[in-house]
This record gives structure tokens, sequence and C-alpha cells, in this order.
């Protein structure tokens, strides 16, 4: 990690406290290039210094994480955003994930881990945390016998068996290098995996997941 | 109303002792059925509460005369430890003094009308009957919050009235009957004045016009008031809904902050003081109903596997659960032998968190407890062992379930547990 060039990175959150503490844990790994704590500064600042990548908060006022989002990418894709939040409700992680954020981890998560997670984002992975995979995995699921799963297009609106396995060994805790041996395929490939995950979850009109988007409005 | 005379006093009379001096004349709280004004009497004078009923009863008879008494004096006289009548405290608050004057002056025109067309006066009924209907008007406005309770519970108990203001289906039913069978001696009656297509089609015409005329007089009023009230109960249930959650934010929050204080010189104690809290505050917040029915609920049950093993070992738990259903015997099993796995790995593995993943699907369910810890050499260990020959391999293969363990020193450990579902 010491000879590849430092990933850019940008904090937005709303708590003073949160940021200082991120900064703390993450300043000697990275490069800090900007930090702000309201959705308008954010938006700016980003757009004038183009980070690698934006540590964004989900929940702020004036739209939050989700305002920030939209803005920037409208203008700007290569800006990659990785969510931070210490909220559990699935429907703020999966609006998150829709609207454009790369990854999700929640606030408690060990300073190696986050630096681990911001390199990640940098290099164009996806990073689930466990919890996040069982909030797909419930929204991808079958469908029980009172609210059958309605799929209008199969390729997006449907996982794979082998995308739903990955995603369950996620869930179980395991790594990537993990997962990689587990199922004798190479990281490579499980990055691959993630990845159309994602862009299922994200381009997906599935019912569970538009519903979501629905009630925060998003659509 | 008119079933004064039969319904028989329910309480023990408590009208005065004969040669104790009169008692001053007030409506009755423990001897009334409805307004307390028999009650009253029957106090006053000394005599039993049935005698007077009757006597109102007989009157009655008398164009409704003993309704119209009985209405006036419910509103003139003070009810029994109340401080004052319910026309004082009508009057003592000028919106309800205009409203109720305004239902007053409604209800003479409306007797007017009916004096002039001849309808429903011929028999002497017609106003003696609307005037107590606006009085049963006044007297709900003007009641105690006590006695409108008093009030409420005997309409809701009351057989055929009770009934009718029920949603159920054998209260439209009430209804309907009740509906309908007024309607029909209403028309009776006014055929019988004469002909229905001969003066009854004019009355019926001329009520109609009566009727739109009072509700475009009266009904923006009428609404305002209606919302006015329904604003006001929004208002309030607002502030309680603020009060519970003040209140469960005090006895949570507050208590949890005021320990991690005390205890701030024990810095393993203050993380599992606060993950405690995260963690009551995250259910509470997010996921309400596993909160109240831990019993009715998988996941509810797992939830307390993740609290028992942070706070009794002080290792954090990711729990993670997709899909959720109601626990039978195989369920219970199932969680029974997955918080044994969780124990185990909070004891011995050395590792700083479990990942604890659930699965609900179709036909089975799935636990993985895993940890990065120290691993052990299944081999060596499970002859003297216990927890996991008996706790776990066993509880599962008795309920047709199985149990797989990945281990090796050095590796950590990961326990499998599929449970197939009852159908």
């Amino acid at each position: 990690m010491t000879d590849s060039v430092k990933p850019r990175v940008f904090l937005v959150d709303d708590h003073e406290l949160i940021r200082s503490g991120i900064r703390a844990e993450i300043a000697g790994s990275v490069d800090i290039v900007g930090e702000a704590d309201e959705v308008e500064a954010a938006i700016e600042m980003i757009q004038e210094r183009t980070p690698d990548v934006v540590l964004l908060d989900v929940h702020m006022p004036d739209g939050g994480g989700q305002a920030v989002l939209r803005a920037v990418l409208e203008h700007d894709t290569t800006t990659r955003f990785l969510a931070l939040s210490v909220s559990d409700a699935s429907t703020d992680v999966i609006s998150v994930i829709r609207a454009g954020a790369r990854g999700y981890v929640t606030k408690n998560i060990s300073g190696p881990d986050l630096v681990d997670a911001i390199y990640r984002i940098a290099a164009g992975d996806v990073v689930f945390s466990p919890r996040l995979a069982g909030f797909v995995l419930d929204a991808f699921s079958t469908g029980t016998d009172d609210q059958p799963a309605v799929t209008v297009d199969p390729d997006l609106d449907q996982l794979t068996a082998r995308e739903r396995q990955v995603l369950r060994l996620i869930a179980r805790g395991y790594s990537y290098k993990d997962i990689a041996k587990e199922l004798t395929i190479s990281t490579k490939t499980v990055e691959s995996h993630v990845s159309s995950v994602l862009r299922k979850l994200q381009l997906s009109s599935r019912y569970q997941l538009s519903h979501w988007a629905s009630e925060r409005h998003l659509n | 109303m008119l079933t004064k005379g039969e319904r028989m006093s329910i309480t023990t009379s408590s009208h005065a002792v004969v040669g104790t001096p009169l008692r001053p004349l007030r409506r009755g709280r423990d001897n009334a059925i409805l307004g307390g004004v028999c009650g009253g009497f029957a106090t006053r004078l000394g005599i039993k509460e049935r005698n007077i009923r009757v006597i109102f009863a007989l009157l009655t008879l008398v164009f409704g005369l003993g309704i119209l008494l009985y209405m006036t004096f419910w509103l003139v006289l003070t009810r029994s430890g109340e401080e004052s009548s319910i026309i004082q405290r009508i009057f003592q608050n000028r919106r309800e003094a205009r409203f109720v004057l305004i239902a007053f002056i409604a209800t003479l025109i409306l007797i007017i009308a009916l004096e002039t067309t001849g309808t429903g006066a011929s028999d002497g009924f017609g106003w003696p009957l609307l005037l107590s209907a606006f009085a049963a008007f006044a007297v709900w406005r003007g009641a105690s919050t006590d006695e409108r309770i008093h009030l409420t519970d005997f309409f809701n108990t009351t057989p055929v009235i009770g009934g009718a203001f029920s949603k159920s289906r054998k209260g439209i039913l009430v209804r309907i009957l009740l509906g309908a069978a007024l309607v029909y001696f209403g028309l009776h009656t006014l055929n019988h004045i004469g002909g229905f297509w001969g003066q009854t089609g004019s009355a019926i015409f001329g009520t109609a016009v009566l009727v739109v005329g009072v509700l475009v007089l009266f009904a923006p009023w009428w609404l305002q008031n209606v919302r006015e009230l329904t604003s006001e109960r929004r208002e309030r249930v607002r502030i309680e809904e603020r009060a519970s959650m003040v209140a469960h934010l005090h006895d949570s929050v507050l208590q949890t902050l005021t320990l991690i204080e005390r205890a701030a010189a024990n810095q393993s104690d203050v993380v599992r003081l606060a993950r405690n809290q995260e963690r009551e505050l995250r259910q509470w917040l997010f996921s309400p109903d596993t909160v109240t029915n831990a019993s009715t609920s998988f996941v509810g049950l797992v939830g307390a596997i993740e609290h028992d093993v942070e706070n009794d070992y002080g290792v954090r738990v990711e729990l993670v659960t997709v899909g959720d259903c109601v626990p039978d015997d195989r369920v219970t099993a199932l969680v029974a032998a997955g918080r044994e796995a969780a124990i185990n790995a909070a004891k011995w593995s050395e590792a700083a968190s479990v990942s604890i993943f659930t699965e609900v699907e179709p036909a089975s369910i799935s636990v993985f407890v895993r940890d990065r810890g120290v691993g052990f050499d299944l081999d060596a260990i499970s002859a003297d062992r216990q927890g996991i020959a008996l706790s776990i391999r066993q509880r599962m293969s008795n309920l047709g379930g199985e149990a797989f363990i990945n281990t090796a020193v050095g590796s950590g450990t990961e326990v499998q547990l599929v449970m197939p579902r009852s159908q």
C-alpha cells in the first residue's frame, strides 16, 4: 500500500466530532483533500477538488448524502462514493446505493478496515458490509407466499446462483480472499460478481427496490 | 329515556333516612342511570328512586312533559360533587354559550316552522320532543368529563343503542333495522294525516326545504367546529407521542450515559454499556416489532443471542438476518444450538467479534456462526467437550437438522447449522 499513490479523500459529515475522529484514523494512510459539513458546500467543493473517494454521511439536513450523490454524479462520474452511516435501516442503505454510492459501511468500522475500504473503492471495487449483503439478499429474495416476487427484467431483477453464494459468504463474515478460496475462484471473479450485484441493485426496477426508492422520493 | 320506568335502580339507594333534615337538591351520582335527576329527587325527598322514575314516565305520556321536565332539571341542577350546573358551565364559556344559543335558535325556528305547517305538532308531542333533543345536545356540550364518561359507558352498554354505535357487522345490522323501522313509521304517520300525494307530499317538500335551509345556515359553522375538535385531538396525540419518546430516551439513553460517566475508568465496561445501548436504540428505531415480539419471531430470538453474548462475554456480535418466520420446536432447537456455538466462539476463540448470519428459506433455515479466532483441532477435543457434541450436534440431529464445524488451529471456526422447516 505504501508504494501506491495515496487516494485523495474528501469527508462529508455534519458532525464535527465524527469528522475529526475519522480524520485521526485515516490521515496517515490517505490524502485528505477537504471536508464539508453541509450539502451545498460539499457539492461545490467536491466538484472543485475532484477527489478519488468521498466519504459520505447518509443523514444530513437538506437532503442528506443522496442530495450530494445526485448533484455530483450528474456532471462527473469519476468520483466514487463510500457511504458512512450509523443507521441500520434497510431503506437508507438501499436508497443510498441506488443513488450511486459504491459501498456502505457503518461508522463503528475500525480504522484499518475503513482505510482498506477506501483503497478498494479507489481501485474501482465495491465494498459490501455483511449487513448490506443481508439487505440485498432480502431485497432479491425469491418472495414468500403472501408476497411473491414480481420480475420484469430477469437479467436485472434476479441474482444468479453464484452471486447469491458470494453474498451469503459476505454476510457470513468472509473476506473476498476467503470467498475466493471457498468457491475456488479468483479474487477478481469475486469482485466482478459483487460489481454485477451492485449494477443490478442500481438499475433493477424490482418491486422491493423501487418501492423503497419511491418511499424516499427518489424517483 | 323512555326505559327509565323499567330499568330499575342498579345501585343501593342512598336516599335520606326519615327524620333527617332535607338535603340540597343535587343530581345523583351513585344512583344515577342517565342524568341522575330521579336519583336526586329521591335523595332529597327520601323516596325510592323507582317511584320518582314511574312518575316521570307517567308524565311523559302527557305530551312528553316528563321528558321535557327531566331534561330541564338535567340542565339546571348541579350534579352531586360538582361545582356548577351544566347550564352555568355553558354560560361560563363564551364560545360554548354562542354555540348552544345558535342551536337553541335553530330549534325554535324548526318548531315554529312545524307549528305553522301543522306537521308533527298535531298530536302535541312535537315541540316538547324537539326541545328535549336540544336539551340533550346542550347537556352533551356542557357535561363535565366525568359525566361524559358515565354517559358514554351508559350508551355503550345499552343493548340496542350501544350496538348501533359500534362498527361491527352486528352494529350495522341493528342500525339498518332501526333506521328502516323509523322511516317506515314516519311515512306511515304522514300517510295517516291525509293521503300521501295530498298534504303529505307538500309536508315532505316543506320539511326538505327546511332541512336544506338549516344546513345552509349552520353547516359551515358546524364543520368549523368539528375541524377545531379534530385538530385539537391531533395536537393531543402528538404531545402524547412526544411524551412517550421522551420517557423512552430518559429510561434508556440518559441512564446509560450516566452509567458510562461513572464507569469512565474501566474501558471494557464503557464499551459494553455503549454497545448495549446502541443495540437497544437501533432496535427501537428500526425494527420495533421484533422488540415487542421476541417470542413470536425467529429474528427476535436470534437478536437475544446477540444481546446475551455481547453482555456476558464482551465480544462484539455482527448479526445479519435474511427473512423471518414464526418459531416452532425446530426453530427453538436451532436457535439454542446457534446460541451454544456463539457462546463457544466468544469463550474460546479469543477473537474480538463473532459473525452470525441467518437465512430463512422456503425449505430450510440456516444459521452460520463464524469467528476469526484461534480455532481448534476437532478430533482432539470432541471427546471431552460436551458443548459441541450434545448442545449442538445432538440438538440438531434430533429434529432432522445437521451441523457442520469447519475449523483448524489458527484459522478460526465456523459452525454451520441447517434445519429443515416443518411443513
